[in-house]
This record gives C-alpha cells, sequence and structure tokens, in this order.
C-alpha cells in the first residue's frame, strides 16, 4: 500500500518535532516509494538503485530541515531524490536518462520509436524464453526482480541469473552487430 | 548496509528542528564568517581613525545602504535555492531588485559628477584605492563565503552553480558593507564601479567553486 501525501507529511512534521517513532515510519514509508521512483527511471542494476535508496533515505535525514512545513513533502522527497539520481549519474560519469523521454519519442518520430520496438522484439526472439522473459518483465514492463519471479514461479536468484545472462548475450549481439 | 538497519541508526537520534531553521543556519554562517572578516579589517587594514566624524557624513551612510541592501538580497536568494523545491532561477522575479540599488548609486552618482567640474571626474572616479578596492572586497569575502558553505552542509541546494553565485554575492555584500569601516573613498561613482566590481567577483567565484563544493 503507498502512503498518501497527507500521510507522509504528518510523519515528517512528527520527526521534525523529534519524534522518532514517526520519523523512523516514514522512512520506512519512503522505501518503497523511492525504489519506484528510481526503477521507473534508472537503467542500472537493483544494487545501485538500493544504493540510490540508502543514500537518498541518509539525504532525507540530515537534510530535513530544508523541508518547509507548508509545502508539499513529495514535491521536496522527490526533488532530493532527483538530486541524488543526477549526482549518482555525475559520479559516474554516464549519460542520464531524460524524464519523460517515451512523450519525446511520440511527439519527435513515432517511426523511430516503433523502430525501436520491432528491434527490441527481434534481439529478445533470439534470447531462450525465460532470459526474454525475464528482462521484458523487469526492463520493459517494469516489474520487481520478487514480482517477476512470482509471474515465472521460478527463484529470485534464477529471475537475476536470466537477466545477467540475458542482457550478456544482447550485449555481445549488438556489438557484434555494429562492427 | 541493509537499508531496515539504515532506518534504525537513522532514527536513533531524532533531534528536533526548529521552524526557520534553514534561516537561523544561514545567519550563524554569515555572523561567524562577518566576525573574522571584521577582525581582519581591524588587525590588517586598520578601521578609518575619522569613523566618528565619517558617521555623521552622508557618503558612509551610502556605501552601508547600498552594500546592506545587495547583501539582503543576496541573502533572500541563498535561502531560497538552499532548499531543494526551489523554483527555478527565471521565476525569481524579485531578483531584478537587485538593480534598485545600483540605479539609485547611479543617479546619485550623476548628481555628484554635475556638482565638480569635468577635470575632476577622473580622480573622483579612481579616489586612492580603486586598485585594491576591488580584490581587498574579495578576499574578505573569503571567510564569510566559508561560513556560508558551513552553513549549506545542512541544507540541499540542488541548482549548485546558482546556489554558489548567491552565496558568493551575499559574501561579497557583506564583506563590502565591515569593509567601509576601513574604506575613506567618498564619491559614488567609486562604490558603484569598485565595490560593485569585487562583490561581482566573489559572486562569480562562488558560480565557480559551487558545483564542487556545495555537493551533498
Amino acid at each position: 500500500m503507498r502512503a498518501s501525501e497527507d500521510h507522509l507529511r504528518a510523519m515528517m512534521i512528527g520527526g521534525l518535532d523529534g519524534d522518532a517513532v514517526s520519523h523512523a515510519a516514514l522512512l520506512r514509508a519512503l522505501v518503497p516509494l523511492l525504489r519506484a521512483f528510481y526503477r521507473r527511471r534508472m537503467p542500472g542494476g537493483e544494487d545501485d538503485i538500493e544504493d540510490l535508496v540508502q543514500e537518498t533515505l541518509i539525504a532525507v535525514h540530515t537534510r530535513r530541515a530544508t523541508y518547509d512545513r507548508d509545502r508539499v513533502f513529495t514535491a521536496w522527497l522527490f526533488a532530493v531524490a532527483r538530486y541524488k539520481m543526477i549526482d549518482h549519474f555525475r559520479a559516474r560519469r554516464r549519460t542520464c536518462p531524460i524524464e519523460g523521454l517515451e512523450d519525446i519519442l511520440l511527439a519527435e518520430g513515432f517511426e523511430d520509436a516503433s523502430n525501436a520496438r520491432m528491434d527490441m522484439d527481434r534481439l529478445l526472439a533470439d534470447l531462450p524464453a525465460k532470459q526474454a522473459q525475464a528482462i521484458r518483465a523487469t526492463r520493459i514492463d517494469g516489474l520487481s526482480i520478487t514480482e517477476t519471479a512470482d509471474r515465472a514461479g521460478i527463484g529470485e536468484s534464477d529471475v537475476k541469473v536470466s537477466i545477467h545472462r540475458g542482457l550478456k548475450a544482447l550485449a555481445a549481439r549488438i556489438t557484434g552487430e555494429r562492427r | 548496509m541493509n537499508t531496515d538497519t539504515l532506518i534504525k541508526n537513522l532514527s536513533a537520534e531524532v533531534k528536533p528542528v526548529r521552524r526557520h531553521a534553514v534561516g537561523r543556519r544561514i545567519a550563524l554562517g554569515i555572523l561567524a564568517g562577518g566576525v573574522v572578516t571584521a577582525i581582519l579589517i581591524a588587525i590588517g587594514l586598520g578601521i578609518r581613525p575619522d569613523l566618528d566624524v565619517a558617521m555623521h557624513g552622508y557618503s558612509f551612510w551610502m556605501k552601508w545602504t547600498y552594500t546592506l541592501s545587495l547583501a539582503v538580497c543576496a541573502l533572500f536568494t541563498v535561502a531560497r535555492l538552499a532548499r531543494p523545491d526551489a523554483p527555478r532561477l527565471r521565476r525569481l522575479r524579485w531578483l531584478w531588485l537587485l538593480l534598485v540599488p545600483v540605479c539609485l548609486l547611479a543617479a546619485i552618482g550623476a548628481m555628484e559628477m554635475a556638482r565638480v567640474p569635468s577635470g575632476e571626474w577622473l580622480a573622483m572616479w579612481l579616489g586612492q584605492s580603486w586598485k585594491k578596492c576591488p580584490w581587498l572586497v574579495l578576499m574578505l569575502s573569503a571567510p564569510i563565503f566559508i561560513g556560508l558553505l558551513w552553513s549549506f552542509r545542512r541544507l540541499a541546494p540542488t541548482r549548485l552553480r546558482a546556489a554558489g553565485a548567491a552565496a558568493g554575492l551575499a559574501a561579497g555584500s557583506c564583506a563590502a558593507m565591515l569593509y567601509c569601516l576601513h574604506c575613506p573613498e567618498v564619491s559614488a561613482i567609486f562604490v558603484l564601479t569598485w565595490y560593485t566590481l569585487g562583490i561581482a567577483l566573489a559572486a562569480g567565484a562562488g558560480a565557480l567553486v559551487g558545483p564542487r563544493l556545495l555537493r551533498w
């Protein structure tokens, strides 16, 4: 269950007033929110996402004085989360995905988007079914490892290994095609 | 570390946070830096000996008002940029207020120039200390800037270059305010040129180092 803005804000204000129980409840409630936030925006692995979630929790704790009690809490939270994500990419000197890329693709060229999807289907079709399914579920449909494992009726580590092997095979194929 | 353990550790000690904690933190940083700058001026440069006479004249208050109004504007901007959900810079329309003291001082400068023969304009503009003034303002702003860096350690700026520039601007104008205690210059165009240049240098330096020093 996702906590609502009012609920989160009440817990945050409780924490600001010095209530440790309320503060702990807030941090726990933020974990699924932040996981979903980063998962939707980052192609990276689960480890990266968990690192970011923890860093964001620490920032929420140490910088909580900058939350203005009269303003929207989730706006503050996601501003912190977005900053942490950009900082994460900057530290690793990688490119940052643009928010709302799907919209830009739709507006700028439906053809490119559908070509990309066709390419993706073609590439995934060459993989063993289990690997393709795991990649599709986690990377395209945005499910978590646990959800994917439940859906396919296999273990979590099996899903992780499938994703890893599948991506590796895809990467090898793509670099081969480019040459 | 496990996320649950992390949460347990973080919520082990939850100190209450007062309202206006951001403002307090910035004020404390500025004050601490300002004290250091004031001591540096008193020891290194010396307070002007005729300060009590000068405080009755208008040019002292002109300089003071000019630098103070810049400092107030800059500090409001710092306080806004210290929060992660700060509005975009172009939405900070009241930043244009910064131009009000500049224009007023320019008007005073023009009136002063109209009253003296044009042969004296150059002497009025350069004064006795135009070569030192901007650099002294820049150097004296360093302790205040460091004070603000300390403030930022608990704050959460997300636009680091803008926050650095605003902090530099605030530090520069506060340093210029304190520098008035030493500086014997009297003309408005001197202040308009060389003080402003020093403050702008401080803001530029802040913008330069902001992304590196304000990261969190």
